[in-house]
């Protein structure tokens, strides 16, 4: 059996997308000295309010603000408790997963009267599919790469996006000043609350968007723990990507990759009990790869410099 | 700041974080609460919010109710061990969050060696638990190890772990191990001779696990504070150049605190087990790891106050069930009213302000009674 059809490679990006968009929003904090791991947590509640506000309106695109809207809220909220109130950012951002498991089901049954998930996206309120005219009528590329959410095309152009503001704006500079060092940023005048604040936002904006494709688009409504790690994923492809948007991005396409093999796999009879566990141990082997290459790297540095 | 004004903030600063809270819960009630005006709204999320506070350890007439209370004590096993785990891995500054897949998969091992293992009398129970809790410190050897040799992060490690515990024993469950005469997917029966008694006969599932779990925090309180490598955790989690530098070993510090985490999470799933169960059924994680983590935040990460905050957990999750079988307010409100008390306690600027004024005050009343002692 050939696997690796134009179907298959279309699906890896399809896949990837959700991943991408957390991993932006991951590499934007961890410049800025965030460590977001309530990315799960925020994918969660924008996955619920996007269904909501399509379904409410009638109109996807409302439902993509407001997915937006409560992603930045959640950051923000939990910019005030980690910022503010000095919590932990690590256990800020365990709490804000818990509200994605579970207050997210609790706000689904007050909302729908006990129903326990929405399956709320018809067509018309989905995310809509791009066809690029020119691109599409190539063989294998244009079947492969035409045809996808919106959502999509915007998550790769975030990824050049990201750089530019990271690389190429002041207020990149700011953030990457007060993520090296804080004390250092604020001692010429940037208002380091103000960049913290500013950076974990992007994050939540970034989050509820991937949030917006896995309940209109990935899947036709929400149901529960539906992002499935996703969030945490992100973190791995982070590190991965060694911090930066382009690395962040290829490894995102490779838990694509991962999971739509598992998919393949599957599909042949196998129990998925034992091909869902595949991308989040291909999260482990990727991250253990990582760290060996990298201590190899630094090894070969030190070596040529003793030279 | 004096000893007395000490113990009367983080006094009123729990009082204040619990009453946050519970004002949180109350305008989630009101929210859900059915009526058609204000009025009849208000009084059905008091009545609501009475049966979650009240109904725990009370009958509906007002009588206290001893088999309620044990259900309470009962539901502190679980979180009990994973509080102590996230303790002393959150002690050494290790956020490994792998509590939730560690006691599912120490009860699933348990299970295993109470179906499978023919062993005399009381000393299956033993063996299978301690199988649950090695099993588990085993498989916590791959974060630590990574996060000890490579510095790759534990946390998201241990979440990955979670999942792929998850799925690998639902796999399991479904080839090989599930009884095929059930139309749900279970293991055959344990053997007789792995059950923990029941410290009570009411049904209640009190098991002696609930006992085996005080000891057990005993002995953690003085593994952390009276010996060497619970100093060596502790200090880690403080100042991990000074451990460095002080000639312990950082590396293995870190693997220690998270093995035992792993074992006691394990443990844990083990004595849950066996007390509450005579097949093994869970098909998703249970949760427990995650409230495990908010006992660790509520007791401060020190062992000796885990039972008192796994009872207060137990008490509200107790609360929010009742109110949602007799209330109709959806259960799962004991999620986010879990992660209001939880930031809040672990805020460290929360009431800074008023923390400030009282150690201003005894600053003031210590130099008067200086000046008065002084004039004489």
């Amino acid at each position: 059996m050939n696997i690796f059809t134009t179907d298959f490679f279309f699906s890896i990006i399809r896949i990837a997308t959700p991943i991408l968009f957390a991993t932006l929003a991951a590499v934007i904090g961890e410049k800025g000295g965030i460590s977001n791991i309530g990315l799960e947590g925020i994918m969660m509640m924008s996955a619920l309010f996007g269904s909501l506000g399509a379904y409410w309106s009638g109109n996807w695109f409302v439902g993509l603000l407001l997915a937006m809207a409560v992603g930045l809220a959640e950051a923000l909220l939990m910019g005030f408790f980690a910022f503010n109130l000095k919590t932990d950012i690590i256990l800020t951002g365990t709490a804000i997963n818990m509200i994605g498991s579970g207050g997210t089901l609790f706000l689904v049954k007050i909302i729908t009267g006990g129903a326990s998930t929405t399956n709320l996206i018809t067509k018309s309120l989905q995310i809509p599919s791009i066809n690029i005219p020119g691109l599409k009528s190539i063989p294998v590329i244009g079947a492969v790469l035409s045809g996808h959410s919106l959502l999509t095309y915007l998550g790769f152009l975030f990824v050049f996006l990201t750089w530019v503001l990271l690389y190429k704006t002041p207020l990149g500079l700011n953030i990457r000043s007060v993520g090296e060092n804080a004390n250092a940023a604020s001692s010429v005048g940037v208002s380091v609350m103000r960049i913290r604040y500013i950076t974990i936002g992007i994050g939540g904006v970034l989050a509820g968007m991937g949030g917006a494709f896995m309940s209109m688009y990935y899947a036709m409504g929400w149901s529960q723990d539906m992002v499935a790690g996703r969030g945490f994923i992100a973190l791995a492809a982070q590190s991965m990507g060694n911090g930066e948007p382009l690395g962040g991005m290829l490894a995102a396409l490779v838990f694509g990759f991962a999971q739509a093999l598992g998919i393949k796999v599957s599909a042949t009879g196998v129990d998925s009990n034992l091909v869902a566990p595949i991308p989040y141990i291909v999260t482990i082997l990727a991250l253990v790869i990582f760290a060996l290459n990298q201590r190899r790297k630094e090894k070969k540095r030190y070596a040529t410099a003793l030279k | 700041m004096s000893k007395k004004n000490s113990i009367k903030f983080t006094l009123i600063r729990g009082i204040a974080a619990l009453a946050i809270a519970l004002l949180v819960a109350f305008i989630l009630i009101f929210v859900s609460a059915a009526g058609e005006n204000f009025g009849e709204k208000l009084s059905n999320s008091i009545a609501a919010l009475r049966e979650m506070l009240v109904s725990p350890l009370f009958k509906k007439n007002g009588s206290f109710s001893s088999r309620n209370l044990s259900v309470v004590l009962a539901g502190t096993i679980p979180i009990m061990f994973t509080g102590l785990a996230t303790c002393i891995m959150f002690s050494a500054n290790q956020f490994n969050l792998g509590a939730e897949g560690g006691i599912m998969l120490g009860a699933f091992v348990t299970a295993l060696v109470a179906v499978y293992w023919k062993l005399p009398g009381p000393l299956l129970m033993v063996v299978a638990v301690l199988a649950g809790g090695i099993a588990v410190a085993l498989v916590m050897l791959i974060p630590a190890v990574l996060k000890a040799k490579l510095g790759v992060s534990e946390m998201v490690n241990s979440l990955m772990l979670n999942y792929v515990i998850m799925y690998l024993i639902g796999f399991l469950m479904n080839s090989y191990l599930a009884d095929t005469s059930k139309g749900i997917t279970q293991t055959y029966p344990f053997q007789e001779n792995a059950m923990i008694p029941q410290l009570v006969e009411n049904g209640s599932r009190l098991s002696w696990g609930f006992v085996v779990g005080l000891i057990i925090v005993v002995l953690c309180w003085f593994f952390m504070y009276r010996t060497k490598w619970g100093y060596g955790i502790r200090m880690t989690g403080l100042n991990q150049p000074f451990v460095m530098y002080s000639g312990m070993n950082v590396a293995l510090i870190v693997i220690l605190a998270q093995v035992l985490g792993g074992f006691l999470a394990g443990f844990g799933g083990g004595i849950e087990m066996l007390g509450r169960y005579n097949v093994y059924n869970w098909k998703a994680l249970p949760g427990y790891g995650w409230t495990g983590i908010t006992v660790a935040i509520l007791a401060g990460n020190n062992p000796i106050y885990v039972p008192l905050a796994a009872l207060f957990m137990s008490y509200l999750t107790q609360g929010c069930s009742l109110m949602s079988t007799n209330a109709n307010v959806p259960a799962q409100m004991i999620s986010i009213i879990q992660a209001v008390i939880f930031l809040l306690f672990a805020a460290k600027q929360f009431l800074a302000g008023y923390r400030q004024k009282l150690v201003v005050r005894s600053a003031q009343e210590e130099r008067a009674a200086l000046e008065k002692g002084g004039n004489k």
